[in-house]
């Protein structure tokens, strides 16, 4: 058994800067919306790039690791990409708040109030929401990384075929090609 | 391929996520039930929490007390399938070994939430919350069978590995 530590850092590195850039800019980061879209897709990416640079099978729980690392480096970078950012996107969801609330949709709790600027965007609330969104993301991202590990990460161990031996007559039938 | 685990290892992590996924469901309705009753400071915290993974927008959740849930009719259906999922995790794979569920089950189970909401972002389809909680519903089953055993796998793992140092260093021959 290969007892092997992957490279890890690498992949959640490249993978959770590329999640974070799209969590955290205006319009696109609304992907994680739909059920953390980046930061699953980001974890399962990683685990991808940790199959391609791991010379061996992957394991679910090479998986888990990659992915909360990706989720944490996404929440990092989507919480440093908000920062010159915020009063853009204040501005814009003031806008939609406007443009939605024509057709009569009730809009969340307490937004109206955070795009007024009394909300909860002071640098105490931006660190609290840091470690919120590190924990969260962690959980979705090991969760993306497993996925991405049983997506990607089986690779058939290249068989190494026996010396060939002119003592020794070849096999009748072959076998069934190894695919594990 | 499955792998053999200890049995209390897996029993472990799935109830820690049990008892996660509890927590997870509880703040979820606690926000609008803590709204409801006028302590606007906690639900707001509880709705900010959720606000990273979530619109929230008011007329796509399902509503308690006259306020929104924590988190729109799909995501609910994700995490109320991850319970579901979790329930039936013992009966349907038991604890003494860890597989990752097929890539055409998941293909399969995900598919119509991707349909549903592709639809709805392309303006195509505007589908009722019910069908939006059933999509999410849907997916989210599966999702514990990836969860449950990439975690034990995780645990076990760094044991292996640890016991593997542990013999690789000059002069020990014992493992812990």
């Amino acid at each position: 058994m290969d007892q092997q530590k992957p490279a890890y850092l690498r992949p959640a590195l490249i993978a959770g800067a590329v999640a974070g850039l799209l969590s955290g800019l205006p319009f696109i980061g609304i992907g994680n919306c739909i059920c953390c879209l980046w930061i699953v897709g980001g974890a399962a990416m990683a685990a991808k790039l940790l199959a391609a640079a791991t010379p061996g099978v992957l394991r679910a729980g090479d998986g888990a690791i990659v992915g909360a690392l990706t989720g944490i480096v996404a929440a990092v970078v989507d919480t440093v990409v908000k920062i010159p950012l915020q009063s853009y996107n204040m501005e814009l969801g003031r806008r939609i708040l406007d443009r939605v609330s024509d057709f009569g949709t009730e809009m969340p709790a307490g937004l109206d109030e955070i795009l007024n600027g009394s909300g909860m965007l002071s640098p105490g609330w931006m660190i609290l929401g840091l470690f919120v969104s590190a924990a969260v993301y962690a959980v979705v991202g090991m969760l993306g990384g497993i996925i991405g590990v049983s997506l990607f990460g089986k690779k058939a161990l290249p068989a190494a075929p026996p010396p060939p031996s002119p003592a020794t007559p070849p096999p009748a039938s072959p076998g069934p090609p190894d695919a594990a | 391929m499955p792998i053999s685990v200890a049995p209390r290892s897996v029993r472990r992590v799935w109830l820690l996520t049990l008892a996660g996924t509890v927590v997870w469901l509880a703040a979820i309705v606690l926000a609008p039930w803590l709204a409801a009753r006028g302590a606007s400071g906690p639900a707001r915290l509880l709705y900010a929490v959720f606000a990273p993974v979530c619109h929230q927008v008011a007329d796509r959740c399902f509503v308690l007390d006259g306020h929104p849930l924590a988190v729109c009719g799909r995501c609910l259906g994700i995490y109320a399938g991850f319970a579901a999922g979790l329930v039936l995790y013992p009966f349907l794979r038991g604890f003494s070994r860890v597989a990752l569920p097929p890539a055409r089950l998941f293909v399969a189970l995900t598919l119509p939430m991707a349909l549903d909401g592709a639809a709805g972002i392309l303006g195509l389809w505007r589908s009722p919350i019910g069908l939006r909680f059933a999509t999410g519903f849907a997916w989210g089953t599966i999702l514990p069978f990836y969860f449950v055993a990439g975690v034990a796998d995780f645990f076990r793992t760094r044991r292996e590995r640890a016991a593997a140092r542990a013999l690789e260093r000059p002069g020990s021959n014992k493992v812990e």
